[in-house]
């Protein structure tokens, strides 16, 4: 593990299982999770929250299908817990981050979420659709916040997760508008979108059907799924269907694969791409030639982004992980922590570091300042994205991470206008 | 890994309880049955106590139970009949989505059809239509054999993949898939509802429920399994297997005993399929074919749990379940606790890499040098236990007329 | 759909229904030797696979890929002679169930060790399509079609003169008499395996490129392995013809179905998957052996 790993207290009580048999009587007994009970300085606290360390969990993807990714995440949220914790803590109290990896598989996060849940406050990063989706229940039971490393707005309905930045949908009508304004597509006009059947590639599908609907486009649709690779055929088919514009909320090599068969199929039609659609890793790859056509709408700024903070957080990470993958986890990473920090300070000035005083703290913050890492945050209205600004950038083999901001914190008309599926009023 | 197994295996009338046979002229081996049994049911019924606050233990267990009654279905199939299937994920399936539809609240959602059925009845009807869907089968695999009947039951995982992300409506679609309802017995909710009664000083809370749910569910299967096994079924089910043209020629209507054998193994597979459903708290089709509670790798790993116990036998799949979903799950918490696997971060050796390490060998190494599997070496073990018995002597009641012992695969200790 | 499109589908088809082809061969190889259906050979390809990678850089990629394609060859004798060959007293059945074992392991070894590179071996071919009279034929497909003619004749004829084939063959009809009459059946088994393995080496040059997966070597190329099992089953698994034409079927139906095009959306994403196995499934319940495959009699 890149991040600190801290062997447990219950090293004895596991070996003790591993010889099942032998174990009789020697079991643990339950130990009940402390009341609710006033702590130093006089600040409530239920689970995760001691007199001298505030423990939030971080189930994240190292050895599963976004490990570059996610091991570039976690590492951003050590980054932001080490510059509090040398900054003097929140609350007077040091950060701790307890990590698990899922790997990306929902059964495999079910079982590690019970052994993370009594030692946590909540959670930094929850990376993944079928995580988040199979987990939902548990932390509006054990009533856990946590912030998603995945971008849906069909989950916004959880008042348990805190969104960081803006949505699939959102990234994907912003971007095409970016699209438009750049004169690479027209009004009328027909265009194909390759999405990953599940929550990730549907809630992109929702902002393209949108920004047509407005527009008089036609979408073509061709879902996919997350281990598909060749797009080859699919790309054939569209055109037939003679598009001029290809949307795509896919994994980074399915990306390439449309890519290719975009310049081999003689098609050379504008491709964009949300945050997760690109891997600086591609420029590596057959397709690399092929790359040129795509302009990626994120949430969060590029490695390579200029934003003051953004450069800050990209100059520690290459000091503390030399050799690591360079994309945009860091980024992401480091600003989970950030919105974290805001709700941490808020509940601190409430007296109320409990779970209940978390939701609180979150819901009363209607302006959280990240310094542009994402736009200006509200979480005042629940089921609405926090905000609706994306960072648009396009492939550059220059650039560090591989891609150039192009517009920073861009938002449309039309992003502005749109209901996301839980939004009231 | 050798440590894993040989303690299991030192447990031969695995898991849920045996009922002990009253075989007046083996007192020494009864007592040792007899023992053993109430050791290991006095412990699978403890568990929720021994393992305390760390309910991931009891998570794991949980998971073991799922694929031990999926496996006494497999076993049946495989190694009793004779049929190999790679289709036991797409009865898992069919099993979760027909229980969340049954006991669906219709109220819950205007996408989702739910039934409302109390959540006993759902449980019974999700094992019903399994059943019968392993029927519908069934003409197809009665025209084929051995591998081309393996070959072509994965084209139901393909099926499952394809009508789970088509049938919304049911499913809940692989965006968010669909909640299973909280299951209830007469009133008791299996759930955190208050107030918990208390057990030596262990709140029963939701997973401790669950548990004592899978073992119940676990035992029936178990004892419903041997009972077949024991049975004119089970004969029926190996003299097709031995040889189709001889069962025939002895009065047994082979594709009826055939279909039969489909029916049963894909009920047990919908149960495995309800509880996994309660287990995740998650009813969600798969993405992809590979990776998923209902994917190509869970076919494999349940074949794997079949030949590690050996085939046909019912205890050894329960230890089979043991090794290769208990494992997994027990080196992933073992990653998380305690650090190992520390330096994996980048293609290094992981829980999910060295659990396939342990359950490959352990087929290569089962097929190699122990063809009959945990089951095979249980029997072995009790004989030495039990130096007075002459293993080939045929038992009363179980050795059919006029012919040479039978040996039914099943009994680790026969 | 128009019939530009429809050409493009049909030639994109074409050329990987060769490869699917030269791996449902090495299937059938093996079955017509032993009966035992090797699970295990999807990581022979990854084997191969592996070797290229590893070596491409030091040795440039002629040689890698002739290194990888012994390897492939020698993984296959290794395993038939290192462990399918000591299990004696183990029936086809089980020996199939062995060698998915062995498929686990290998597997997870591999995939572990091209961890995120997930490399692409294609080097001198992949990504430059050439573009003929409106249709772009990608260049990977077009030397795999050309190779797998090549290997595939060259088979036919060796499998029909040589010694090699007339013992195999004999080795099918009666494993008995063909012991009788002097062949070694150890010996024919063993190269069984040893030209399964080189052409499952040889198809992994094709599979992990760009041009043919999109996809580079990892868990997606052990997948594509798996397609290849309806190609040989419904050619009939014990008919080296009926592997070449299940793979050309199972390649262009997998083309026209997964192309997504206005007739096909309402069956949604996982059709074109699906309708591989489906169709392999109709083939059998009409024909239980297969296209091509011998029909087998139940003796009493």
């Amino acid at each position: 593990m890149i991040l600190r790993r801290r062997a447990g207290r219950s090293a004895t009580l596991a070996a003790a299982l591993a010889s099942t048999l032998v174990l009789a009587a020697c079991g643990s007994t339950a130990d009940t999770p402390a009341d609710t009970a006033a702590g130093a300085g006089g600040v409530k606290t239920d689970k995760g929250v001691t007199d001298t360390t505030i423990t939030l969990g971080i189930m994240g993807d190292t050895s599963g299908v976004f490990k570059n990714l996610g091991a570039a995440i976690n590492a951003g949220n050590q980054l932001w817990a080490d510059d509090v914790n040398a900054a003097g803590g929140i609350c007077d109290r040091t950060i701790q981050l307890e990590v698990v990896d899922h790997g990306y598989k929902a059964d495999t996060a079910k079982t590690l979420y019970p052994q993370l849940e009594p030692k946590i406050l909540g959670i930094v990063q929850l990376l993944g659709s079928p995580v988040l989706a199979a987990l939902k229940q548990n932390l509006i039971d054990d009533n856990v916040t946590a912030a998603p490393a995945s971008w849906s707005s069909e989950i916004l309905n959880n008042p348990n997760i805190m969104m960081i930045g803006t949505t699939y949908d959102l990234e994907v009508i912003n971007g095409l508008a970016y699209l438009q304004q750049e004169g690479l597509l027209a009004d009328g006009a027909t265009i194909g979108h390759i999405y990953i059947d599940g929550e990730y590639g549907g809630n992109g599908l929702k902002g393209s059907k949108y920004y047509a609907d407005k527009h008089g486009m036609t979408v073509k649709e061709a879902k996919i799924t997350s281990t598909d690779t060749d797009l080859t055929n699919i790309v054939t088919g569209l055109r037939g269907d003679g598009v001029t514009a290809i949307v795509l909320t896919t994994t980074p090599g399915q990306t390439a694969s449309a890519l290719a068969a975009n310049q081999a199929l003689g098609l050379n039609v504008p491709v964009l791409g949300n945050n997760p659609t690109f891997d600086p890793a591609l420029l590596q790859s057959p397709a690399a030639g092929a790359l040129g056509n795509l302009y990626v709408a994120a949430s969060s700024p590029p490695f390579s982004s200029q934003t003051p903070k953004a450069a800050a957080v990209a100059k520690a990470y290459k000091e503390a992980y030399p050799g690591a993958p360079l994309n945009a986890g860091t980024n992401v990473g480091y600003v989970e922590g950030l919105v974290w920090q805001n709700v941490l300070t808020k509940a601190c000035e409430n007296g109320d570091m409990t779970r209940a005083g978390i939701q609180t703290a979150l819901t009363s913050l209607t302006a959280v300042d990240t310094e542009d890492l994402v736009g200006e945050l509200d979480y005042s209205s629940p089921g609405a994205p926090p905000t609706r600004g994306v960072y648009i950038a396009k492939v550059d083999p220059a650039a560090e991470g591989g891609v150039t901001e192009v517009a920073t914190v861009f938002t449309a008309p039309e992003a502005e206008s749109y209901k996301a599926p839980f939004q009231e009023g | 890994m050798s440590e894993v197994v040989s303690e299991k295996v030192g447990s031969p009338p695995a898991a849920p309880p045996a009922e002990p046979r009253a075989t007046a002229s083996r007192p020494r081996r009864n007592r040792i049955k007899i023992a053993a049994t109430a050791v290991l049911v006095l412990f699978l019924v403890l568990l929720p106590i021994l393992v305390g606050s760390e309910v991931a233990y009891l998570k794991v267990a949980q998971y073991i139970l799922i694929g031990a009654v999926g496996g006494i279905g497999l076993t049946l199939l495989v190694g009793q009949a004779g049929q190999l299937s790679l289709a036991h994920p797409f009865f898992l399936l069919v099993g979760a989505v027909s229980y969340a539809v049954l006991a669906g609240d219709p109220e819950e959602s205007d996408d989702l059809v739910g039934l409302g059925l109390p959540p006993l009845l759902a449980l019974v009807g999700a094992i019903v239509i399994c059943g019968l869907i392993g029927l519908a089968f069934a003409p197809v695999a009665g025209r084929l054999r051995g591998i081309y009947l393996g070959v072509a039951s994965l084209s139901l995982v393909f099926l499952g993949l394809w009508l789970g992300q088509s049938l919304e409506a049911f499913t809940g679609g692989t965006s968010s898939g669909r909640t299973p309802p909280t299951f209830e017995l007469f009133g008791f909710p299996f759930s955190n509802a208050e107030p918990s009664p208390t057990l030596f000083g262990v709140a029963i809370e939701k997973q401790q429920r669950l548990w004592y749910l899978f073992l119940v569910l676990a035992a029936i299967s178990y004892l419903l399994a041997r009972g077949a096994v024991n049975s004119r079924i089970g004969r029926s089910w190996r003299a097709v297997r031995d040889n189709e043209a001889a069962a025939t020629a002895m009065g047994v209507n082979v594709t009826r005993v055939k279909a039969g054998a489909f029916v049963i193994s894909s009920a047990f597979a919908g149960l495995a399929g309800v509880m996994t459903a309660l287990w995740l708290d998650l009813v969600k089709p798969d993405e992809n074919e590979f990776t998923g509670s209902y994917s190509l790798t869970v076919s494999i790993a349940f074949l794997a749990i079949v030949i590690i116990g050996g085939l046909g036998s019912v205890p050894g799949a329960v230890v089979g379940a043991a090794v290769v979903f208990g494992l997994q799950q027990f080196f992933l918490l073992g990653a998380n606790e305690f650090g190992w696997f520390a330096d994996a971060e980048f293609g290094g050796l992981n829980a999910v890499v060295l659990s396939a390490f342990v359950y490959g060998a352990a087929v290569v190494l089962v097929v190699l040098f122990e063809p009959g599997g945990a089951a095979a070496v249980g029997r072995r073990l009790v004989a030495r236990l039990s130096p007075s018995d002459i293993p080939s002597a045929p038992r009363g009641g179980r050795s059919t007329p006029g012919s040479e012992p039978e040996r039914n695969d099943d009994d680790p200790t026969a | 759909m128009d019939l530009a499109t429809f050409v493009q589908l049909f030639v994109n088809g074409l050329g990987k229904g060769a490869v699917y082809a030269l791996l449902a061969l090495g299937f059938v190889i093996i079955f017509k030797a032993t009966e035992v259906v090797n699970f295990a050979h999807g990581s022979l390809v990854l084997v191969g696979g592996y070797v290229v990678y590893a070596l491409k850089d030091t040795l440039g990629w002629p040689a890698a890929a002739l290194v990888g394609i012994v390897s492939a060859a020698l993984a296959g004798l290794i395993l038939e002679r290192g462990l399918l060959a000591n299990a004696r007293s183990a029936d086809h059945n089980s020996l199939a169930l062995l060698t998915i074992g062995v498929d686990v392991i290998i597997t997870e070894e591999i995939v572990r060790r091209v961890g995120a590179d997930i490399p692409f071996i294609g080097d001198p071919y992949d990504s430059q399509p050439i573009q003929l009279a409106g249709v772009t034929i990608f260049r990977t497909q077009a030397i795999a079609l050309v190779v797998g003619a090549v290997l595939i004749t060259a088979f036919f004829l060796a499998f029909r003169f040589s010694n090699w084939g007339v013992a195999m063959r004999a080795q099918a009809e009666n494993k008995e008499a063909a012991a009788l009459m002097g062949i070694r059946s150890s010996r024919v088994t063993a190269t069984a395996w040893l030209v399964a393995g080189a052409l499952a080496g040889v198809a992994v040059l094709f599979m992990a490129t760009q041009d043919f997966s999109g996809a580079g070597l990892g868990r997606g190329t052990h997948a594509i392995a798996l397609i290849a099992f309806p190609a040989a089953i419904l050619g009939g698994l014990d008919s080296t013809a009926g592997a070449i034409v299940g793979g050309l079927i199972v390649g262009v139906t997998e083309a026209l179905t997964s192309a997504n095009v206005d007739f096909l959306p309402f069956l949604g994403p996982e059709f074109s998957k699906s309708a591989v196995f489906l169709v392999m499934l109709v083939v059998l319940v009409i024909r239980p052996s297969g296209l091509f495959g011998t029909k087998e009699l139940s003796r009493v």
